[in-house]
C-alpha cells in the first residue's frame, strides 16, 4: 500500500468512486487533460474518458449552475472551482439552487453534489488564491461543508460527500496538498460525515481546529506536553452541521477549550462553537473559551502571509492564558 | 503522465508472467517498440509500446504476475517538462510522513468530567481557595451555585497553621476527622436525655446486650428512627432489619462494627458477637463486610466513665443511643426513699427525618424494656 | 481586408395580425381540431390568469407575474415538448406547465406560498425559478444528463428579455454551443423587465443574434401567432432531438398587466403601449381565424368561457381548502436525513405546532 500526499488522497477517491458509479462526473477548469492545477484529478480523463471528466468553458456560475442541473437529472457531478476565491460566481448557484432544490420541490427533486474547492493560505500565491471563507456556505440551511485535514481524511471524507444525497462543499486545504505522506488503502470505505475526530486525548484542554490549522494544533499539543499540559486535540471536519456531542463531551471533560481557524476572526465558524459552549456547557468552564483565529484583514499577499495564519505559538500561548484560571 | 495497462494478451487471459524486461526506466522508447516479454497460460509474447515517450515506471519485477487491466508501464509524456503541479504559488512538498496517533471517530471516551459551576462560584472558590469538589451543589442538576461555596466557607473552622513538628493523620484516625466534619454539615441533631431504673434487673444480666433487645423493641415501637435518609434527594427507606453498629474503642480510634440482625438472635449469639467485635478490633481483623450496613448505632461511652452526651450520628442513619455509666443513687419509690441503680440514656436523631415525639417514644420504649416492662 | 464571418435572423409569422393566414403556413394551420385545443387553453390559462389577479386583490394569492398577452408563447411551446423531454420554466410559464399534468391549483399553491406547488407528480420539469436567468445553466445541465444517458430528448428553457442581459444566460448559451446540448432556448420578449424597456435593456439589434455568438442559430419569430409559435418551437426541439443542435427562439409579444401585482406600471409605461398593441392580442387573432374557418362562434365561446370558469373556479375552491403544511415541514426537506445538529430546533416547531393547534 503506496504512502500519498492529500491531493492525491483526493485523485484516489475520485478514481475509485468513478469506477464504481458510472453516474459521477467530474467537472472544472483544467481538469481533464492538464489533470488540474494542482493534479488533484490527473489520470482520470484517460481512464475514464471524455463524457466523465468535463474541461469546462471558464465561467464559475456555469460551473455551478450546470452541475445543479445535472445533480437533479440523475449525475453525481464533482464539479471543482480552480481556488476558493473564484467560487463566488456560483454562490447565486450554491445558495439559491444546490441548497435549497430539495426543500422546494418537497423532496421531488434533490441536488446531490459537490463542489470541491482548494482553499486557505500558506503557498505564496498571488491575491484572492488564499481563501478561508467557509463561515459563507456554514450560515446557509441545506448545504454540508467539510474540510479534510489529511490524506486518510481527505479520501474518506470525500467518498462520504460523493455518496451523499445533498450538497456538500469541500474544501481541501491547499498548503497541506502535498505537505507530507501517509498510508491510505484504497478500499473505498468512507469516512462519517457530521462527526469530528479526536486526534488527541488529553485532560487539561480541548483545542478545536479543521484543515490547514490541524497541523499548527497538534505541534502545539506536543509541544504542551512536554511542559505537563495534555490537550485534547478534536478535528471538527464538518463544519456544517456541527457534531457538537463530541466537542461538549470534551470540554465537560477539560474545562478549558480554544477554537483555532485560519478563516478571519468575526462571525467565523468558532463563533458558532463558543456560543454553543456558552449557552449548553457554561458550568463545566473553569476559564473563558477562546478563539486564536485570522485576523479581520484580508489575508495579506506573500511576503506578510506567514503572519497572518495563527501560529503555534498563539495557541501556546492562549493555553498558558487559560491554565492560569486553575 | 500516462499508464499502460496490461491489455488482454488472447482470448480473455486473466493475468500474465514478466519474463523479461526489454526496457528500462528512463529509456526513450518509441511506438510499437516491445516493452516486455510476458508468458501467459497460452504463449510467450513480446508487448509493444503503445505510446512514444520516456519510461517512468514499471510496474513488476521479472516472474512477477501483472493481471490484466493492471498498470504495466508508465510513461513519462511530458517531452522533458518538468511538472510543478500547480499554476501559482509554490506548495511545501516533502516525503515527510503525516504525524498522527490514533484517530477516534467522534468522541474519546469521557473521564467523570470535572464539577459544573457557575462561573462566579468558580471565582469565588478561586478566591477563597475552595475546593469546588468538596462543595455541596444546590443549582439544579447538582450545579454548585455561588452560595453554595459561600455556604462552605462559613461551616470551615478558620484554618490555623500547627506549629512545630507535626502528625498527619492516617487510617481510621483520618477518615473520623473527615466523617464527622462532612455529619456536622449534613444533619440536624437533637439529644434528649433520660434515665432507665435497672434496679430490679437480676444480678448477672448482661446489660449490653439487653440494650441491644430494648432498642430492637423500641424499632418496632418508632420505626422512623430505624432508617436511612438522603438529605439530597429528600427520600428515606425504613428498615425491617434491626442492624445496630456499636461503636468499638481501638487503638487506632473509633470503629463502629455491626451486629446484623439483632432481633432474630439469641442472648448467647449476641454476647458472642460483642466479644468478637472487641476482640477483632484490638488486631485489626474486623471483615469491611461486618461495618457496613448499620440502621441504628449504639455508643456505649459509659463502659468507661459518663453519664449523659451529645452523640453524634452518621448519616445514612438517622439515630445514635448513648449509653452512660450506671449509677447508684438514692431514689424516691412509693414515698420511701430507696438505694437504686440507674442507667443514664442519651438519643440523638437527625430531626430532617425523625421527630420529637418519635425521639421521645423511641427513648421510652428503650427505658420500658431495660425496666423491664 | 476579408469578411470572416456574417450572419441572419430570420423572422417567422403564419398568421397576421389581421389573422391572414401566409402562403407557406405549417400543416398546424389546417388542424382544426389541434387549433382549437390550443384555443382552449389559451383561454384557460387567460382565465385563470385574471382569477389569480383578484386572488392577490383580495388577499388570498400572494405577488402573482400575470402571463396576459402572452398565453400564446407558453401554450404553443408547451404543445410542441414531448412528455419526456425536460421543461425548464422561469416564472410565467403556466401555458405550458398545464400540458405537462400540472394542476391550476398546484400553479396558486405556489404562489399562494405553499413549498408543495412545486412538488409536480411524476416530472422531471425544473420547478419556477426566481433568480432571473438562473435556470438557464440548470437547462444546460439537464440538457447534458439527456446526452450522458443516450436519451434522444431535448430541453427547453425560456427566460424574459431582462434575463438575456444575466451573465448566466451567456454562460448557459456558450456551453450548449461549444458542447453540442440538445436544448431550445426561448425568449418570451414582453418588451419590459419591470420598468427598462428592451431598447435599454442591450444594443443588440436583436436578442436572438446572442445564439450567433455561442455559435449557434437563432430566430424570431412573432409571439401573438400560435401557429408560428408551436410550429417553429417543435422543429427546434426535433432538430435538438435528433441531431443534438441547440437552437434559440426570441418571441415578441407585450406585456399586458404590470410585471407582478406589486408592480405599478402606470409609473413607467406610456400610457397608450398597451391599448395599442392590444389590437395584435394572442388570443382573439387565433379566434377571429377560427370563425373565418368556420370551427368557432359566439355560442361555443360562452360555453367555453363557462366551462373554464368552472375549472378555475374549482382550482380556487381546491387551493383555499388545502390544509396548510405541519410546522416540521420547514425541517423536513432540508436534507435526505436531517442532521442530529437541527433535531432541538425542530423540535422547537413541534411544540409550536402543539400550541398554535
Amino acid at each position: 500500500m503506496a504512502e500519498i500526499t492529500l491531493v492525491e488522497a483526493v485523485t484516489q477517491a475520485l478514481a475509485y468512486e468513478m469506477q464504481a458509479d458510472p453516474s459521477v462526473i467530474v467537472m472544472g477548469e483544467d481538469v481533464g487533460k492538464n489533470g488540474g492545477v494542482f493534479r488533484a484529478t490527473v489520470g482520470l480523463l484517460d481512464q475514464f474518458g471524455p463524457t466523465r471528466v468535463l474541461d469546462t468553458p471558464l465561467a464559475e456560475s456555469m460551473i455551478g449552475g450546470l452541475a445543479v442541473g445535472m445533480a437533479v437529472s440523475g449525475l453525481k457531478p464533482v464539479a471543482e472551482f480552480q481556488f476558493m476565491g473564484f467560487i463566488y460566481p456560483a454562490v447565486d448557484q450554491i445558495i439559491n439552487h444546490a441548497s435549497r432544490i430539495r426543500n422546494r420541490t418537497r423532496g421531488r427533486m434533490s441536488c446531490p453534489v459537490v463542489f470541491r474547492t482548494p482553499s486557505g493560505a500558506g503557498i505564496h500565491a498571488p491575491e484572492h488564491h488564499s481563501e478561508s471563507t467557509e463561515a459563507l456556505f456554514a450560515h446557509i440551511p441545506g448545504l454540508r461543508v467539510v474540510i479534510p485535514s489529511s490524506p486518510a481524511r481527505a479520501y474518506g471524507l470525500l467518498l462520504a460527500a460523493i455518496r451523499d444525497p445533498d450538497p456538500v462543499i469541500f474544501l481541501e486545504p491547499s498548503r497541506l496538498y502535498r505537505y507530507a505522506k501517509q498510508e491510505v488503502k484504497n478500499d473505498g470505505k468512507a469516512l462519517p460525515l457530521d462527526t469530528c475526530f479526536t486526534l488527541r486525548v488529553g485532560e487539561d484542554v480541548t483545542l478545536i481546529t479543521w484543515g490547514a490549522m490541524v497541523k499548527e494544533t497538534l505541534a502545539a499539543a506536543h509541544q504542551l506536553s512536554e511542559e505537563g499540559i495534555n490537550a485534547e486535540v478534536i478535528d471538527v471536519a464538518t463544519i456544517k452541521p456541527l457534531d457538537m456531542e463530541t466537542i461538549f463531551a470534551s470540554v465537560e471533560k477539560t474545562g478549558r477549550c480554544i477554537v483555532i481557524h485560519e478563516a478571519p476572526l468575526s462571525c467565523g465558524v468558532g463563533a458558532e462553537i463558543v456560543a454553543q459552549i456558552a449557552q449548553k456547557a457554561l458550568f463545566s468552564l473553569k476559564a473563558p473559551p477562546e478563539r486564536i483565529t485570522g485576523f479581520d484583514t484580508i489575508v495579506p499577499y506573500a511576503k506578510l502571509e506567514k503572519y497572518y495564519i495563527p501560529s503555534e505559538k498563539r495557541i501556546i500561548d492562549a493555553v498558558h492564558r487559560l491554565m492560569e484560571f486553575a | 503522465m500516462k499508464i499502460f495497462h496490461l491489455p488482454d494478451l488472447g482470448e480473455g487471459l486473466a493475468e500474465a508472467e514478466i519474463r523479461e524486461w526489454y526496457v528500462k526506466v528512463g529509456d526513450e522508447v518509441k511506438v510499437d517498440q516491445p516493452l516486455a516479454s510476458m508468458e501467459t497460460a497460452k504463449a510467450v509474447v513480446d508487448v509493444p509500446s503503445p505510446y512514444a515517450g520516456k519510461i517512468a515506471e514499471l510496474h513488476g519485477k521479472v516472474n512477477d504476475i501483472i493481471k490484466t487491466g493492471a498498470p504495466l508501464v508508465t510513461f513519462d509524456t511530458g517531452e522533458g517538462i518538468v511538472d510543478k503541479g500547480s499554476v501559482v504559488g509554490k506548495l511545501e512538498t516533502s516525503e515527510k510522513k503525516w504525524d498522527e496517533g490514533e484517530v477516534i471517530i467522534g468522541s474519546a471516551k469521557a473521564s467523570s468530567g470535572n464539577v459544573k459551576a457557575m462561573p462566579a462560584a468558580r471565582v469565588l472558590a478561586k478566591q477563597m481557595n475552595v475546593d469546588l469538589s468538596l462543595v455541596t451543589p444546590t443549582g439544579p442538576q447538582g450545579l454548585i451555585t455561588p452560595d453554595d461555596v459561600k455556604k462552605f466557607i462559613s461551616q470551615q473552622a478558620p484554618t490555623v497553621s500547627l506549629p512545630g513538628e507535626t502528625e498527619a493523620l492516617h487510617g481510621i484516625r483520618r477518615v473520623m476527622a473527615q466523617a464527622m466534619a462532612q455529619s456536622h454539615l449534613d444533619i440536624v441533631p437533637v439529644t434528649i436525655v433520660d434515665d432507665a431504673d435497672i434496679t430490679d434487673l437480676p444480678p448477672g444480666t448482661d446489660v449490653t446486650v439487653r440494650i441491644l433487645k430494648a432498642m430492637v423493641a423500641a424499632a418496632r415501637a418508632e420505626p422512623a428512627l430505624n432508617a436511612w435518609f438522603d438529605g439530597k434527594k429528600l427520600e428515606r427507606k425504613l428498615w425491617e432489619e434491626v442492624n445496630i453498629g456499636m461503636a468499638v474503642d481501638a487503638p487506632e480510634g473509633l470503629l463502629v462494627p455491626v451486629i446484623k440482625q439483632v432481633e432474630k438472635r439469641s442472648d448467647e449469639e449476641l454476647r458472642q458477637l460483642i466479644d468478637k467485635y472487641k476482640k477483632s478490633a484490638s488486631d485489626r481483623s474486623i471483615a469491611p463486610a461486618d461495618m457496613q450496613g448499620a440502621t441504628l448505632m449504639l455508643s456505649n461511652f459509659g463502659t468507661i466513665i459518663g453519664r449523659y452526651a451529645t452523640p453524634i450520628l452518621l448519616p445514612p442513619m438517622v439515630a445514635i443511643l448513648g449509653c452512660g455509666r450506671s449509677r447508684e443513687t438514692v431514689m424516691p419509690r412509693q414515698g420511701q426513699m430507696v438505694i437504686g441503680r440507674l442507667l443514664p440514656l442519651s438519643l440523638t436523631v437527625d430531626h430532617r427525618a425523625v421527630t420529637g415525639g418519635e425521639a421521645a417514644r423511641f427513648l421510652r420504649a428503650v427505658i420500658q424494656h431495660l425496666q423491664g416492662k | 481586408m476579408k469578411i470572416i464571418d456574417r450572419f441572419e435572423i430570420p423572422y417567422y409569422q403564419y398568421l397576421d395580425e389581421e389573422s391572414h393566414l401566409a402562403e407557406d403556413a405549417p400543416p398546424l394551420a389546417r388542424d382544426t381540431s389541434a387549433l382549437l385545443h390550443l384555443y382552449r387553453l389559451m383561454v384557460l390559462v387567460r382565465t385563470l390568469d385574471t382569477k389569480a389577479i383578484t386572488l392577490q386583490r383580495t388577499g388570498k394569492l400572494g405577488t402573482y407575474p400575470s402571463t396576459r398577452g402572452q398565453e400564446a408563447i407558453f401554450v404553443g411551446v408547451g404543445n410542441a415538448l414531448e412528455k419526456n423531454d425536460v421543461f425548464v420554466p422561469y416564472y410565467r410559464d403556466v401555458g405550458v406547465l398545464i400540458q405537462r399534468g400540472v394542476k391550476l391549483s398546484q400553479i396558486l399553491q405556489f404562489w399562494g406560498g405553499d413549498e408543495r406547488g412545486n412538488s409536480y407528480v411524476d416530472s422531471r420539469d425544473f420547478p419556477f425559478s426566481v433568480p432571473i436567468a438562473s435556470q438557464t445553466l440548470h437547462a444546460a445541465g439537464a440538457a447534458y444528463a439527456l446526452k450522458y444517458h443516450q436519451e434522444k430528448q431535448a430541453v427547453v428553457s425560456i427566460c424574459g428579455d431582462g434575463g438575456t442581459s444575466e451573465g448566466d444566460f451567456y454562460e448557459a448559451l456558450n456551453v450548449a454551443g461549444v458542447w453540442k446540448l440538445p436544448i431550445v432556448f426561448i425568449i418570451a420578449n414582453n418588451q419590459w423587465a419591470i420598468s427598462v424597456p428592451r431598447s435599454q435593456q442591450t444594443a443588440a439589434h436583436t436578442l436572438a443574434q446572442k445564439a450567433i455568438a455561442a455559435g449557434f442559430n437563432g430566430e424570431q419569430v412573432d409571439g401573438n401567432d400560435i401557429i408560428a409559435i408551436q410550429h417553429r418551437t417543435a422543429e427546434a426541439l426535433k432538430n435538438a432531438r435528433e441531431k443534438g443542435e441547440p437552437h434559440l427562439i426570441e418571441m415578441l409579444c407585450y406585456r399586458q398587466h404590470d410585471h407582478t401585482t406589486a408592480d405599478d406600471a402606470s409609473r413607467y409605461e406610456p400610457k397608450d403601449a398597451r391599448p395599442t398593441e392590444w389590437k395584435k392580442e394572442p388570443v382573439a387573432r387565433l379566434r377571429k381565424y377560427l370563425e373565418q374557418m368556420g370551427s368557432w362562434d359566439d355560442k361555443q365561446e360562452e360555453a367555453l368561457q363557462t366551462a373554464c370558469a368552472q375549472e378555475v373556479d374549482q382550482a380556487v375552491q381546491d387551493y383555499l381548502q388545502l390544509a396548510p403544511q405541519p410546522l416540521t415541514s420547514m425541517f423536513d426537506y432540508l436534507y435526505a436525513q436531517l442532521p442530529h445538529a437541527y433535531l432541538e430546533q425542530r423540535e422547537l416547531l413541534e411544540e409550536m405546532e402543539k400550541t398554535h393547534g
